[in-house]
């Protein structure tokens, strides 16, 4: 077991990853802006050093301080949390140049997960769905033909797009020649390039993701869902294990397919497959995330298990002890965002002191913060403060326990979006369980 | 706050077994620590950044062969002398062993590499010192070779550029040392009176007898930010008059305050600089017919505005009215601005440098206002002093040099009347800008865009035409002053205002000026005329023998 690690993130995540390491007696080092001195989790250090300004771009992401300071330290290995450092490939690269464990994957597998066509293509090799599409077509004729394959409704992009410029959505056959010479040509006066492409269009979709965890000697398990489909802007804001939406059937099949594609890629450490599901039991590959995801609380209060703690130690090289038959998904887990922003003017992020704070209690009930009393949020980073997170029997009492922690939560001095996530839990759909990621937009019309 | 042994450490022992104690380190050479702000910066990121720190922008020293690369296209440089040795011709104690040192550490067997090259196809002539060659030390070989190179640009006609980092004359070789100064200068005498350009950058350090020769005696000056830039070291000074010197003393950024530096550029804008330069001096020089065929043709409106003489003052003295460098932005393309006087300082209230106008190099002047007031507090309101003339004066006498047109941007409630002004000559600065420009041998045109104020505005206005904007002023003292001379009463402004004829239209009666630009709501309307208007003046007087150009311009002040 590593003696010492060094933790390369902040605010909550770094408090949850120092949590994981007090409990296995692992010394930690914390990393710190200027800005964020008073922060809980350079206190909550063995030690710490300040690595730079307040900007992420000197401090958080400099990736020589960070480091240097391990070095300095002796740290054995670092914990990238999320965000920031955590999915860069170069960064992976010199922790191994300088003979430091990182806890995550290979800088290989990371740089091959961040390339969209490349992680497409694995996954494809590897047998798992994907949204079905086309490569570049040129001819009109030839790209109706593979639209009638794909299905409508198909999305045409341009293979140089961005700003939504070259897309066309076409719901019929109709429709679908005049589409394609129009998205062809607006691509080509934009971009100086016409060539485009189809995809299947999914919508309404749900986001659901599979979490995987991975030993160094093939063992893999996958520790269930978790429906992420409340999404402001691509950004979630409420999760929950098990998904309302998915049968036994398909969290099997989803199950399957995810300890497929971390087997393929000869993956270790936590990992996140990211899916679009269009019901029915359909579901397409969209991303794998190589690191801890923000919202793993809700997979550690279904299945029991440390997810942080597992990391650090397949890490370590500890095999797992466990299977995917000893892996039991038992009650509802909600996950609530607490964001320090004004939903009532337009989300703008908000700064402050925390002038009095209460934090919601009793059973199964857990927020995970870095947050206190007096404490200064500064203007430089995230603006997620918190997170809630209740486990139940089901989902019913999952929603009723989370509306009444959520109503017990005060952070006095900053504005942020507590009340509006208790409307969110109230929405029909949302408790019926069939919101898609739509719910949002649909709420703002 | 919370303190940082607020929480008790929990007494749980470290799970699992131990594993072998490895202490993380950094193989050799992973990282390199910034001297300027002690960063420690990835080797492989830095050598990427052409060695200049990626968070203070400090720039590293650089070896010769390096920086060849990095100036010249690829493959194109062509070495001249690279067998040239320094010998111990004093018979100077351990010099071979520090020679044989110095070979080893830079690859070198001198302190400077000259040769040809090419910079965007522009065939040049290159020297470079390095600073891991006895710190560029300048001994007879160094100053050999940068002679030979000069000589052999004359011949070529070719333009040079030299790159500077020394500590100064190589004391091994005492006073044949001390000679090259005059013989490096006396080659680059001769390359400059063949009518040639000649550009140095100077580089960290640049001192002693290499500052006080061949690295000052550019046509332009160039220096990497933060180089020490002097002809005495600091410790010397210090030693010397018993003084701790204030940071940033002899930087390049002092030194270009000091009016010693034309730009401070940046390693990774150096090439571009310099193939601009080049291509300015040394490419096509008269106008791009492709570019001149887009020109704007709206005629601008005909009828003036009816607007009494005090009120034009106000106008030309108002807030939103363009300033030079809109001028300069509007009407010109590719401006490359030079500063310093190279005697004192560099004047803010005076802008100059090396601009295309429709293809055509010119060098353009401009006095700058500044458009708010903490601009106009830094350009002291447009008011120059002498050194701001001097500028002018050595930025015109450049223009003269390289055969190419200068047009003048007057405007100037008048010269600063201050102490330092009159301690640095500011009559003589004013009096021998008039001499010069009217004997300049190359065409001058000055277009009076605001305030015209007496001596500080003819200073930039002796030319073969002079025009102003409809709404410009120009007179010999400012009305204020005059009703306060003549009536005791400077609240009398409106009726000086008509007395002293300073609108246009009445110096147009007089003969005083050539053209009015009448003032169109629309400026860039205006900017467009005056650039096209602009370019076709100065290329009928491009077409005019020289002797009858100055003839004229002679009469033109000769009548009055």
């Amino acid at each position: 077991m590593f003696r010492k690690i060094l933790i390369a993130n902040r605010g909550e995540i770094a408090v949850r990853i120092i949590r994981a390491c007090r409990e296995m007696g692992i010394a930690t080092v914390a990393v710190f802006s200027e800005a964020d001195a008073p922060a809980l989790f350079v206190s909550m250090a063995d030690e710490s050093i300040c690595i730079g300004g307040p900007r992420a771009a000197d401090s958080y992401l400099n990736m020589e301080a960070i480091l240097s300071a391990a070095i300095a330290t002796g740290a054995e290995a670092i914990h990238p949390g999320y965000g920031l450092l955590s999915e860069n490939p170069k960064f992976v690269a010199l922790c191994e140049q300088c003979g430091i464990a990182f806890i995550g994957p290979t800088s290989e597998l990371i740089a091959k997960m961040g390339d969209k066509d490349e992680a497409r293509r694995t996954m494809k090799a590897a047998g798992v769905p994907v949204i079905p599409g086309s490569d570049v077509i040129e001819d009109v004729d030839e790209a109706e033909r593979c639209a009638e394959e794909i299905g409508f409704p198909v999305i045409i992009k341009a293979r140089a797009g961005g700003g939504g410029r070259g897309i066309r959505i076409v719901k019929e056959r109709a429709e679908f020649r005049g589409a394609f010479l129009a998205a062809s040509s607006e691509a080509a006066s934009a971009f100086g390039d016409g060539a485009c492409y189809l995809e299947k269009y999914l919508r309404p979709v749900k986001h659901i993701e599979m979490q995987v965890l991975c030993d160094n000697y093939g063992g893999v398990v996958c520790l269930g869902e978790r429906e992420c489909s409340v999404q402001r802007k691509n950004q979630k804001l409420i999760e929950e294990s098990p998904s309302p939406a998915i049968s036994a059937e398909t969290r099997a099949a989803m199950t399957l397919a995810s300890t497929r594609a971390a087997k393929a890629t000869g993956y270790r450490g936590v990992g996140t497959i990211e899916y679009l599901y269009t019901g029915e039991g359909d579901f397409y590959f969209m991303e794998m995330n190589t690191r801890l995801q923000v919202e793993h609380p809700v997979t550690e209060m279904v299945t029991g298990v440390d997810l942080v703690q597992w990391q650090i130690r397949v890490a370590a090289g500890v095999k797992l002890p466990f299977a995917q038959e000893d892996i039991r998904i038992s009650g509802a887990a909600i996950e609530c965002r607490i964001n320090a922003e004004d939903p009532g003017r337009g989300f703008a992020p908000c700064c402050g002191t925390v002038e009095l704070l209460h934090i919601p209690g009793g059973p199964w009930v857990r927020f995970d913060t870095a947050i206190y009393q007096d404490y200064f949020i500064p203007p430089f980073y995230d603006s997620m403060i918190g997170k809630l997170i209740v486990h139940a029997q089901n989902r019913e009492q999952a929603i009723r326990k989370m509306k009444m922690a959520l109503s017990e939560l005060v952070i006095e001095g900053v504005t942020h979006n507590a009340d509006f996530q208790a409307q969110l839990l109230d929405n029909p759909a949302f408790v019926d369980g069939s919101y898609t990621t739509g719910l949002l937009d649909e709420l703002g019309k | 706050m919370l303190g940082r042994e607020f929480f008790k450490k929990p007494k749980n022992a470290l799970e699992g077994q131990k594993g072998p104690a490895a202490a993380p380190q950094a193989p050799d050479g992973m990282f390199v620590k910034c001297p300027a702000c002690g960063a420690n910066l990835l080797r492989e990121e830095l050598e990427r950044d052409n060695l200049v720190c990626k968070r203070c922008r400090h720039h590293f020293r650089m070896g010769a062969r390096r920086r060849v690369a990095l100036l010249c296209d690829e493959g194109s440089f062509e070495e001249w002398d690279a067998e040239l040795e320094s010998e111990n011709i004093l018979s100077f104690p351990e010099y071979e062993t520090k020679l044989a040192g110095a070979k080893k550490r830079s690859g070198e067997r001198e302190s400077v590499v000259c040769g040809e090259g090419r910079i965007d196809g522009q065939p040049f002539v290159l020297c470079v010192m390095d600073p891991n060659f006895m710190m560029g030390s300048m001994g007879r070989i160094t100053g050999e070779k940068i002679a030979s190179a000069f000589e052999r640009a004359t011949a070529k006609r070719l333009p040079v550029v030299v790159c500077s980092v020394s500590g100064g004359a190589r004391m091994q070789e005492g006073i044949l040392s001390l000679m090259q100064m005059a013989k490096t200068s006396g080659a680059i005498g001769r390359h400059s009176r063949a009518g040639l350009l000649y550009v140095t950058v100077l580089t960290d350090p640049t001192l002693g007898g290499v500052s006080a020769s061949f690295a000052m005696e550019g046509d332009i000056i160039l220096s990497e930010p933060g180089a020490l830039i002097g002809f005495a070291g600091p410790r010397v000074i210090e030693q010397t008059i018993r003084q701790k010197l204030p940071a940033g003393f002899q930087s390049a950024e002092f030194q270009r305050e000091k009016g010693f530096v034309d730009a401070i550029v940046q390693r990774e804008k150096l090439r571009t600089t310099l193939s601009q330069l080049i291509a300015l001096h040394c490419g096509e020089q008269g106008i791009d017919q492709n570019l001149y065929a887009l020109r704007r043709r709206e005629e601008l409106a005909t009828a003036p505005q009816s607007l009494t003489p005090y009120q034009r003052l106000q106008a030309a003295r108002g807030k939103n009215r363009p300033t030079a460098f809109d001028f300069i932005e509007r009407c010109f393309e590719d401006f490359v601005e030079l500063h310093g006087d190279r005697r004192f300082g560099d004047d803010k209230a005076v802008v100059g440098g090396v601009a295309r106008l429709f293809g055509m190099p010119v060098t353009v002047i401009g006095i700058e206002k500044g458009r708010d007031l903490k601009e106009r507090i830094d350009r002291n309101f447009g008011l120059a002093h002498p050194e701001g003339y001097r500028k002018a004066l050595r930025l015109m006498r450049q223009a003269e040099k390289f055969r190419r047109p200068v047009v003048c941007l007057v405007d100037t409630s008048g010269a600063f009347c201050g102490i330092g002004a009159e301690e640095r000559g500011q009559s003589q600065a004013i009096a021998e800008n008039l001499q010069t420009m009217m004997e300049l041998r190359t065409p001058v045109i000055s277009v009076l865009i605001g305030e015209g104020g007496s001596g500080g505005a003819l200073a930039l206005a002796v030319a073969d035409e002079v025009w102003m904007l409809e709404n410009a002023v120009y007179s010999v003292i400012s009305p204020e002053g005059c009703a306060s001379i003549l009536w005791k009463d400077s609240s009398r402004v409106a009726e000086a205002c008509d007395c002293l004829k300073l609108t246009a239209s009445d110096l147009l009666e007089l003969g005083v000026i050539e053209r009015v630009i009448a003032e169109s709501e629309k400026r860039e309307l205006m900017f467009g005329w005056l650039k096209t208007a602009l370019c076709d003046a100065l290329q009928e007087k491009r077409a005019t023998p020289l002797d009858q150009l100055l003839r004229r311009r002679y009469e033109r002040f000769r009548k009055f």
